[in-house]
């Protein structure tokens, strides 16, 4: 018997653990004010559509069903909330805040990290496009994290209009600019130089690929502020100096670092981005950003941001720490032989009971829980109900 | 968390000048990493001894934080790290060649299917597919250039560096697909959360890199 590619089994301790994680998760967003909702694992890929992007429309699961619709295993979670706030909520006051835990599909090689059936834990904040609500989305992540006992992973952020303002100031036309961010995304420096020699002075040229190179605050800031050549730009960078100053205020100045290099997915995300990531682990722990052009898409005319996570990569982080915090068997309180109605009323106490089936003899049961670092057995048998502490 | 490095380091031909980049930065190699799989620094860094076409696998799991490899083997990898700097030594070219009786390099006709024998799969697959020649691509491990001498193949891909082996077979470039030199290659997660030791080490590499 073998599973398809990409899927994978989870075993009593491993679901424990994932259980927890997402306990935790909930509590989070519960914390934050938000409610969390529900979609089909399927829908009409026609409704999807409208909101994926063209490389996560590629690695959607697609089928036909009876009637010849086209159907498709939701590749992710934004979409079909963004569906749901758009149709369902669009009368409800805004702002929306709404959260989700939920099995996605995604077509893709698997390996560590990307497997083809993943959890989804995000949030989504529908309505304003206001610094507070950036602030609020970057800020549940990185309390999210902080619960999950990720204490020192690090976020960088930036916003998309950041880069397109200093790119601006080359003679790049829309492929050209599109090349340019691919590389800067990948760090590929060499190409990225290459490709844009001759397209501005050297001085600007080697200026923009130190930028391409640096990590940090105001410092990034700074030499993006000479390099931008756009009021978008300019107004990214303000809102980025003002993200860092709000953090700062909680303490999480530390961990985070400005990098325009991070350009997730550029063609979906509008504005601020941000990625969490740990240094076991070789690929970002959680993302986000704002997407204003996706609920427009389904026809409601506000701005979004939002978050999410896999739990699996969380979970991946936890065992390369060799975490133990989560998922620990559940302590059994007590051992009964005989009567049911002896162990029914222990269940009724709120206990934890594993009921006897060998017909263990008292000194026995007494041994077998002892091993199991059971800390009471009940005996009841021939009409007398026996309870012993084990020490 | 700690901020020493680990550096994967192709043995064979790019060793010496790899040796002697990171040497410039203060990391002290020896001379003749003979059998050795690893070496500890002075420093504490630690350098991996791998076989050149590894260097893009340890550096994208992370086994390493960043190495040195040839631009040739990330052509035929489609291993996600940065690419921080080219390190300007170790220069060769990928090109097309032939056997020179077969005038192929002054424009004679080529066959109407070509096999093209190689080491470098990718590469070649994807030069011909941009120029819709159709082409079947014989994949093989060593000694490319005596395909064409023994009519395995029309064409060979593989690498030069002064162009006497070609030479010595009497074999010809009928195209240049691309040059290479040696690369600073960066895992992305590890290059954010060790950058001030990974932009320290790049700021002190033999190279023309710019500094952060």
């Amino acid at each position: 018997m073998r599973l398809p590619p990409g899927t994978r089994d989870w075993l009593p301790a491993e679901l424990r653990r994932k259980r927890a994680v997402e306990a935790v998760m909930r509590g989070v967003f519960e914390r934050w004010a938000y409610s969390e909702v529900q979609t089909p694992n399927y829908e009409r890929f026609d409704a999807l559509e409208a909101g994926l992007g063209e490389a996560v429309s590629r690695q959607t699961f697609l089928f036909n069903d009876k009637s010849g619709t086209q159907i498709a295993l939701r590749p992710e979670m934004t979409t079909p909330v963004a569906r749901l706030a758009s149709t369902r909520m669009r009368e409800a006051p805004l702002p929306l805040r709404l959260s989700y835990i939920a099995p996605a599909y995604r077509y893709e090689d698997p390996q560590e990290g990307r497997m083809r059936e993943y959890t989804s834990a995000g949030l989504e904040l529908i309505g304003p496009q206001s610094l507070e609500a950036d602030a609020e989305s970057l800020f549940t992540a990185i309390e999210a994290l902080d619960a999950l006992g990720l204490t020192d992973t690090l976020f960088d952020i930036n916003h998309v209009a950041i880069v397109d303002g200093v790119l601006a100031g080359l003679e790049l036309d829309a492929a050209g600019i599109a090349q340019a961010k691919t590389l800067i995304s990948g760090r590929i420096i060499v190409a990225l130089r290459a490709r844009l020699a001759g397209t501005g002075s050297d001085a600007e040229v080697e200026e923009i690929v130190r930028l391409a190179l640096m990590r940090g605050r105001d410092d990034v800031l700074a030499i993006a502020r000479r390099l931008c050549h756009t009021d978008a730009g300019h107004a990214g960078i303000d809102r980025l100096r003002a993200l860092l100053a709000r953090a700062s205020e909680l303490g999480y100045g530390d961990r985070l670092n400005v990098d325009l290099s991070l350009l997730r997915d550029f063609n979906y995300y509008t504005g601020f981005i941000f990625e969490g990531f740990a240094h076991e682990v070789g690929f970002e722990l959680c993302g986000g950003g704002r997407y204003d052009t996706l609920l427009p898409r389904f026809g409601f005319d506000v701005g979004a941001v939002g978050w999410s996570l896999a739990i699996e990569r969380i979970l991946l982080a936890l065992e390369r720490r060799h975490s133990t915090r989560f998922g620990a068997a559940p302590a059994i309180d007590v051992l009964v032989s005989g009567l049911d109605v002896v162990a029914a009323r222990e269940r009724a106490a709120g206990h934890v009971v594993r009921i006897d089936f060998d017909g263990l003899g008292e000194k026995e049961l007494i041994a077998e829980a002892r091993l199991h670092k059971i800390p009471r057995v009940v005996f009841a048998h021939d009409g007398a109900v026996r309870e012993i502490e084990v020490s | 968390m700690s901020e020493s490095l680990t550096i994967a380091v192709p043995k064979g031909s790019l060793y010496e000048d790899a040796a002697r980049s990171l040497r410039a930065a203060g990391i002290d190699l020896p001379e003749d990493p003979g059998r050795k799989l690893f070496v500890i620094a002075s420093d504490g860094t630690r350098i991996l001894l791998l076989r050149p076409t590894d260097v893009p696998a340890y550096v994208e799991f992370g086994a390493a934080d960043c190495g040195i490899v040839g631009a040739d083997v990330l052509w035929e990898t489609e291993r996600h790290v940065c690419q921080l700097a080219d390190l300007d030594f170790g220069a060769c070219r990928l090109v097309v060649a032939a056997r020179r009786t077969d005038r192929y390099h002054e424009g004679a006709q080529l066959p109407t299917f070509l096999r093209v024998a190689t080491k470098f799969e990718r590469s070649a697959e994807t030069f011909f597919a941009e120029r819709d020649v159709p082409v079947q691509i014989v994949k093989l491990h060593g000694s490319v250039e005596l395909a064409p001498l023994v009519g395995l193949a029309d064409l060979i891909v593989d690498l030069v560096a002064t162009g006497n082996t070609l030479r010595e077979h009497d074999l010809v470039v009928v195209n240049e697909i691309a040059s290479s030199t040696a690369r600073f290659v960066v895992n992305p997660v590890r290059y954010r959360a060790k950058y001030a030791a990974i932009t320290a080490l790049l700021g002190k590499l033999d190279a023309r890199v710019v500094t952060v």
